[in-house]
């Protein structure tokens, strides 16, 4: 009976390990592909041979970028575009959150503030309106057309003001009692210990303003002006879906010459450099909550 | 205590800097709302289609290159782009310049549709008068040569609302033949000579590659062809059946006339159930790719790049942009185009919609003229210049680099109905020393003609660019020639090319509709009696009203 148990759950445990190995390599195995095609030849690309590894091993469309000024430029909007708007959204989300995460009785009208906030999220003005709003404001081609139409993340506000309510009471009543005023409070109590719930909301910033391409296409009117992704974006073509359009020779020619499949993989792959280099950045920053341990019942 | 203060404000500091360093550092924005500029030159702002892969030199720009200088030299016009975009993104550009109410002074528009919708709000300038007045002939013979239809396309009660683009005829759709591998098993194709060959010698072709692997990849297929089938026109029919529909008269996706007058869908008419009766054949026979429907576009050009399948259908350029894989993996490669001609030795064709592209004026700009003057310009003058190299040295150059047609202000052709015809016969020309190189009066014909004569002069180690100009040309173009000189050529033209509101409506669901009803039938998953009831819910779900709509839009013409 003991043996059959163990037995069974020796089985459970390797079917766990197995899903979890296959999913694992669900994720891994695209990104192999892709950095594997942008270390091979054109023409092993175009005949559908490679697989996990490199055919025909050149470094051809690395120097091909390194050469590409348009694809730098983009890289240093972007990289602009993510520091600003982790400086606004950071900011803003501490600023909000604070507050919010007062009761009714400290902060009258707090729920008509949440309320609102949430209305916004869920009912939004659509795309027109959002940019003919920043057409008249005048941010057409700047870069804060990519910053301040998102710069308040409702979802990461209401992310960290449940976890500023979950913070022990005492923590605050401590140091209020020792003469902190509640500028204080925020900046020496609250935010020290949310860190890991800090960044994760500023992971998401960064991850959702480094990928986001659509609102380049938008708001940028020149292509000297794309962020990285817009500018990817452009470049992958669907041939199919241009031929039903009906294109002409010297287009469908052009565009054949820039569909370049490994050199758009080996762009993507320098476009994913700066998140994986962000990642174990801000993983110390994931360690359990330093709340444990800060009250004694 | 002392140390933490600096600390904090020195942070402090390097905050504020990083903000007003990005305040400084706002992408550049170009002033586009004056109608004239400091020295006098008249502003003409614009909304570019571009290319993702324009080949401009070092420093120009979109804005800023050899054509848009020539503007401004020839006609003092600074051009400003309002905003620059290519494919849809240009179409979502347009729109949103529609929807704030600041249309660019000119732009180019996409679809007989949204051009309409424009006259119909009162957007655009009527340019008829300045078009009699300022178009110089050459011109207006261009668009003479399709009989009235281009100038009609842009035509709204009598008034010119736009300059329709004109995009000269493409057909025949080819069979592209893997001619190294015709040779190595020495089958004999098209021994008439007349570049047609017919449903049987096709068929027995593809057997014969089946058969004998002359490819050597272990792992021979027929045909590829793609799952959509058709297409709309010729210059987007790779892959498509068009050929083979050809072959019976058949039309599909065009909506004709027929002997009563009547307007049918060319996809829904008897000739089309024969064509897709073979195509049925076929499959279960294995002449065509027995994983037809599921392949993608990248998988039919690995079929022909790792030589799987050497024989593929096409427009006249396929050579140019689908087909050179195939010689870079194999330095032996060599293609041969044919049509398909039907059992009276005839090859049936379609006009192609000669617009499909439109340049517009802002209602209310000031110098409308301004718009016929870049036409002569960049379709008349330049082309037909006697020396380029002198009167306009830095756009041969741009020829030589080749710079995408892209950069010009106006980014549409403007051909006479033949021209590709015409191309040809200077290239022959050239080939066989009748004419100089250098007499060619297009440049960049010019630059075709040498790329096919340094194949021609070493076939085995010329660059696979050359290979391709000289299988467009001498092979694509030299077929087209060949039929027309024979008066092999049936025309059909089509009765109508727009889209009426149903068609927008319900077009989408239509095609899909065709699109899978002709893969069951093609892949034996429906009987050919299948085709019948595809007709009838085609014309129950909305082919029906859209007949009648274009019916009345005719009459009302």
């Amino acid at each position: 009976m003991v043996q059959n148990k163990s037995f069974s759950g020796r089985l459970g445990k390797f079917a766990i390990y197995t899903f979890v190995l296959i999913s694992g390599l669900v994720c891994l195995l695209p990104l192999c592909n892709i950095v594997a095609i942008s270390f091979s030849s054109s023409e092993a690309v175009a005949a559908n041979a490679v697989g996990l590894v490199p055919i025909n091993f050149t470094t051809d469309a690395y120097s091909m970028i390194v050469e590409d000024k348009q694809f730098w430029r983009s890289f240093g909007i972007s990289v602009q575009r993510v520091i600003l708007s982790l400086i606004v959204n950071m900011i803003i989300i501490v600023l909000m959150a604070y507050p919010l995460s007062k009761s009714k009785r400290q902060f009258k009208g707090r729920n008509i503030y949440m309320n609102l906030i949430i209305f916004a999220m869920l009912f939004n003005g659509g795309m027109i309106p959002t940019y003919l709003v920043v057409k008249n404001l005048g941010l057409l081609n700047t870069i804060w057309s990519l910053v301040l139409p998102g710069a308040v993340q409702v979802f990461s506000i209401i992310l960290i003001m449940n976890f500023f309510i979950g913070v022990p009471k005492s923590l605050e009543e401590a140091a209020l009692m020792d003469g902190a005023n509640p500028f204080q409070v925020l900046m020496k109590v609250y935010i020290p210990i949310s860190l890991p719930a800090l960044a994760t909301v500023a992971l998401f910033s960064i991850v959702g303003n480094w990928n986001d391409f659509f609102s380049g296409l938008i708001y940028m009117t020149k292509v000297s002006n794309y962020p990285l992704m817009t500018y990817i974006q452009s470049l992958s073509i669907n041939i199919q879906e241009l031929l039903k359009a009906g294109a002409n020779a010297s287009v469908l020619e052009n565009v054949a010459a820039v569909s370049n499949r490994n050199l758009n993989a080996a762009k993507i792959v320098i476009s994913t450099i700066p998140l994986l280099l962000i990642y174990p950045m801000l993983q110390k920053y994931f360690i359990t909550g330093i709340v444990v341990g800060s009250v004694k019942e | 205590m002392e140390c933490k203060l600096l600390v904090k404000r020195l942070s402090m500091l390097s905050m504020t800097a990083l903000l007003t360093l990005s305040l400084a550092a706002c992408v550049e924005k170009s002033d586009s709302s004056k109608p004239v500029s400091e020295n006098g030159e008249k502003v003409l702002t614009m909304g570019r289609v571009t290319s993702a892969n324009p080949k401009l030199p070092q420093g120009d720009s979109y804005e800023d290159n050899a054509y848009t200088r020539i503007v401004n030299e020839k006609l003092n016009v600074k051009i400003v782009d309002q905003f620059e975009a290519e494919g849809d993104d240009y179409s979502r550009q347009v729109a949103l310049a529609i929807a704030s109410g600041e249309l660019p002074d000119m732009m180019r528009v996409d679809s007989k549709d949204e051009l309409k919708e424009m006259v119909e709000n009162d957007l655009i300038e009527d340019l008829t008068t300045y078009f009699d007045k300022n178009a110089s002939d050459y011109i207006k013979e261009i668009y003479e040569s399709y009989d009235g239809r281009s100038l009609a396309d842009a035509t709204f009660d009598g008034q010119l609302m736009a300059i329709p683009a004109s995009i000269g005829d493409e057909a025949p759709n080819m069979i592209w033949i893997r001619k190294d591998w015709l040779d190595k098993l020495g089958i004999e194709l098209d021994t008439d000579g007349n570049k047609a060959i017919t449903l049987d010698e096709l068929e027995k072709t593809a057997k014969a590659f089946l058969e004998n692997d002359p490819g050597e990849s272990g792992n021979p297929v027929g045909i590829p062809f793609g799952s959509w089938l058709n297409a709309g026109d010729y210059g987007g029919s790779v892959f498509a059946m068009t050929a083979i529909a050809e072959a019976f008269d058949a039309h599909p996706r065009f909506w004709l006339e027929d002997n009563n007058g009547d307007i049918i869908y060319g996809s829904t008419s008897t000739n089309t159930k024969q064509a897709l009766g073979v195509m049925a054949d076929w499959f279960e026979k294995g002449i065509i790719d027995p994983q037809f429907g599921t392949r993608t576009w990248d998988d039919i050009i690995a079929l022909l790049t790792n030589g799987q399948t050497g024989i593929s259908t096409g427009p006249w350029h396929i050579a140019d942009w689908v087909l050179f894989p195939v010689r870079t993996m194999n330095k032996d490669a060599e293609f041969v185009a044919y049509a398909l001609e039907d059992e009276n030795g005839k090859v049936n064709v379609t006009h192609n919609n000669p617009t499909g592209q439109f340049i517009v004026v802002k209602k209310g700009y000031e110098h409308p003229e301004l718009a016929i003057e870049i036409l002569n310009l960049f379709y008349d003058k330049i082309p037909n210049s006697k020396d380029l190299k002198t009167e306009y040295p830095e756009i041969e150059k741009y020829g030589k680099l080749g710079v995408d047609g892209s950069t010009r202000p106006f980014s549409i052709e403007v051909y006479n109905s033949d021209k590709l015809l015409e191309e040809f016969s200077y290239i022959k020309q050239a080939i066989d020393g009748e004419i100089a190189i250098d007499d060619i009066p297009s440049a960049g014909v010019k630059i075709d003609a040498q790329s096919v004569k340094d194949y021609l002069d070493n076939p085995e180690s010329a660059e696979t660019s050359t290979w391709s100009k000289y299988h467009s040309r001498m092979h694509g173009l030299g077929m087209m020639k060949k039929l027309s000189e024979e008066d092999k050529f049936v025309w059909t033209t089509p009765a109508y090319f727009g889209t009426t509101k149903a068609m927008g409506k319900k077009g989408a669901n239509l095609a899909k509709l065709e699109e899978e009803g002709f893969i069951k039938i093609v892949t034996g998953t429906e009987p050919l009696s299948y085709f019948d009831t595809f007709v009838k819910n085609w014309e129950s779900q909305g082919g029906d009203e859209i007949i009648a709509e274009i019916k009345a839009e005719l009459a009302g013409n």
